[in-house]
């Protein structure tokens, strides 16, 4: 078995076009400063003969200002490097009609984002926000945004690179990918629950559980790849889908809020769209009163 | 209530029981050794029914002993109570039905 | 018996989320959506034997300031530590869409709609991010949270307030970060990791979680006051919080926008700057920030009164 975490760069080789990635480079730019923001590898590639912008984590970089990001972690120079690769794209395409714009491939293997002193004084959360913010904007305007997981989605590091795409894959869970906010260890210390337990409870409950088979049924991953050699054409069919969905005015069926849904459709989040349908109803009735 | 919580449900009848003036009234947070009561005046012939939600088991007793005295000091009736309790001590949920019961009793409503 | 007119002068740190969003709009405008009467909890945590609240620890709804519809989160940090699962998620998902169709809807009807009248979005956070009983549903509803807000980008202002107990963190630490404009007390805290995460990765020597004063520093209002993630800095009290609110959204949207922090090229060129005076500076302790933006005696800043505070500290411009 091929084990793909860690070896992001490994996997853009795997899954564009034969030798058509050029680091750093999107549309007429390139990023000035290659040095900085090391553990995020950014740039565009060719896939299926159309450019595509690439972003993916470097586990084997280490960043020497920022000694918190190594094995892909996503520091404050990382963050800022993916959102500016993000608004890069939406620049290069910004005269092309919505159906033209080119796909956005996310490779994700990251452990989490920077957990530092100095990331707190200067603010961490707004490189990880800037880059989902970029995300969601590159979306909206018509780009594919295609997630897929090789390795490690842990967490706050998988909501900033991955949870703001169109549609997610994972490599299923014997390539050993991981998807999860806390391992099952953690959730038994906090809930005071034997593994055992939770392990039973899991089979009925994917809310709390560990690994891409629960994202799933969750409907946070759309599909489950059993190969390492069909990620690229499973790329490239849901490149293909999200243009049509979109080109038909289906959004809503993407992206985040389409996890929604398809969340209750799979079974495994059955109550959020009772709080929203009854919060629909509630507004309505208090708009009727108030507002008109 | 399915899983691992334990429900209790009692029923009172105090002395001279009075009506509480609000329909419906919560009051408190389900914080750590604290509790949220739910007031609603319901027709029960002066009774209150009291439905109490908690991970603790085992404490039935404690919990009918100390309801049933803060009811009868209160003398309200015809109100169904729900309680979501996370570990309070008797002298919390004392207090806590006592005032929620309090102001439900007066014109005035609390935000709380 | 707190009414609305006595709500004013409570301290905003020991106020209830439901306080904290009745006081924060007009008197006797709130209504509250999925209050606690509907009932609807969380079904994931009586499977694992922890307490739940009817409102699962998010109050949600619409309020007025002026002719402006306000609606309004307001996270519990006494219940979970103010934690998102599925059911206050979806809450406060819902809140934010439900903002956007009604401006969507007015402005259809109205295409000049007066600025008087654009709706507006205040949340009140109090939480350390995704609750670990339901932490993939959680997760999935931060990712929804953010798509909502870029949604508004523009369109309807979302403001912070953060100062409460527990402050803002974790994934609601960048979804903080990605409203217009942020409010911070002096007691509040914004941040994405935690202290104590913090000194677990970095070794009690750099960074000791214990020690309240070095927490606040890091993350408190005043901090994030001078190094610009937040705009406005109010005193303890609901009627300060609900004022720097209400001045807040009398400027139209465009100016609302430049409060920004993020959101655009050019705003992440400045943080990148930002980011760039983190590597020459090497800041040992936010004091060292507090130097380089011109406050000669950082120190005395920390236990100066809000009024002296604002009158003497310097803020950092990048």
């Amino acid at each position: 078995m091929e084990i793909m975490m860690g070896q992001g760069r490994l996997a853009i080789e795997k899954i564009v076009d034969p030798e058509s990635f050029k680091e750093n480079t999107i549309g007429e730019s390139s990023f000035e400063d290659n040095e900085v923001g090391p553990g995020a590898v950014v740039g565009t590639a060719q896939i299926g003969d159309q450019d595509c912008t690439i972003i993916a984590s470097d586990a084997m970089a280490m960043n020497e200002r920022f000694p918190v990001v190594y094995a892909g972690i996503i520091g404050l120079e990382e963050g800022y490097k993916m959102a500016m690769a993000v608004y890069k794209t939406i620049e290069a395409d910004k005269e092309k009609k919505g159906t033209e714009k080119r796909p956005i491939l996310l490779i994700v293997d990251t452990p989490g984002n920077g957990p530092g002193k100095q990331e707190e004084i200067f603010g961490m959360n707004k490189s990880t926000g800037a880059y989902q913010l970029a995300l969601a904007e590159a979306r909206k305007a018509g780009h594919p945004i295609v997630a897929m997981v090789i390795g490690r989605a842990i967490s706050g590091a998988f909501l900033c690179h991955g949870l703001q795409a169109d549609r997610i894959l994972s490599l299923s869970s014997k390539f050993e990918t991981m998807i999860h906010v806390m391992p099952l260890t953690s959730v038994s210390v906090i809930t005071k629950l034997d593994i055992e337990r939770l392990e039973e409870l899991s089979k009925t409950n994917p809310v709390f559980a560990a690994g891409p088979d629960f994202f799933y049924q969750l409907g946070g991953v759309e599909e489950l790849v059993e190969e390492v050699d069909g990620m690229r054409s499973c790329i490239l069919k849901h490149i293909a889908e999200i243009r049509e969905m979109k080109a038909a005015g289906e959004e809503a069926r993407l992206g985040p809020w389409g996890r929604g849904a398809l969340g209750e459709q799979r079974g495994g989040r059955m109550i959020r769209g009772k709080v929203m349908a009854m919060m629909d109803k509630q507004f309505f009735a208090f708009a009727e009163q108030n507002l008109y | 209530m399915e899983g691992m919580l334990n429900e209790l449900n009692f029923k009172f009848k105090s002395e001279n029981p009075v009506d509480v003036v609000l329909p419906k009234h919560h009051y408190g947070v389900v914080g750590s050794g604290d509790l949220e009561v739910l007031l609603k005046k319901h027709e029960l012939e002066g009774a209150v029914e009291i439905r109490v939600v908690s991970p603790v088991r085992g404490f039935d007793h404690v919990w009918e002993k100390v309801l049933e005295k803060v009811i009868s000091d209160a003398e309200v009736g015809n109100v169904a109570i729900e309680i979501n309790d996370n570990n309070a001590t008797p002298v919390v949920v004392a207090l806590r039905l006592a005032q929620a019961l309090s102001e439900a009793k007066s014109a005035e409503q609390s935000v709380n | 018996m707190a009414k609305w007119t006595e709500l004013q002068d409570k301290s905003f740190l020991e106020a209830t989320a439901r306080e904290r969003a009745v006081g924060i709009v007009d008197e006797g405008t709130f209504t509250e959506f999925c209050g606690p009467f509907d009932k609807i909890y969380s079904p994931h945590l009586p499977l694992m034997g922890e307490a739940i609240e009817y409102d699962d620890g998010l109050v949600a709804g619409v309020g007025k300031i002026g002719k402006k519809p306000i609606f309004v989160i307001s996270q519990e940090g006494r219940f979970i530590g103010g934690s998102i699962g599925e059911v206050s998620g979806a809450k406060m998902v819902k809140t934010i869409q439900l903002a956007s169709d009604l401006y969507e809807e007015m402005v259809s009807e109205k295409p000049d709609l007066p600025e008087e009248m654009r709706p507006a979005v205040v949340i009140s956070f109090e939480t350390g991010g995704v609750r670990l009983h339901e932490a993939n549903a959680g997760l999935l509803a931060h990712a929804e949270v953010m798509d909502q807000i870029q949604n508004c980008r523009g369109r309807v202002p979302i403001i912070s307030l953060i100062g409460s107990r527990v402050g803002c963190f974790g994934g609601m630490g960048f979804v903080a970060a990605a409203t217009d404009v942020i409010i911070m007390s002096q007691f509040g805290r914004l941040g994405l990791t935690g202290p104590e995460v913090i000194e677990q990765e970095m070794g009690k020597d750099e960074f000791d979680a214990s020690d309240r004063a070095l927490v606040y520093r890091t993350t408190g209002g005043k901090h994030k006051y001078i190094i610009g993630d937040c705009n406005y800095l109010a005193a303890d009290s609901i009627r300060s919080f609900r004022e720097t609110t209400t001045a807040v959204l009398q400027k139209p949207m465009e100016e609302i926008e430049t409060f920004r922090r993020i959101g655009s090229m050019e705003k992440i060129k400045e943080q990148i700057e930002l980011v760039k005076l983190s590597v020459s500076l090497k800041p040992k302790d936010s004091m060292d920030v507090w130097a380089h933006a011109g406050n000669e005696n950082p120190e005395s800043l920390i236990n100066m009164t809000l009024d002296e505070f604002l009158a003497q500290a310097k803020r950092l411009k990048a």
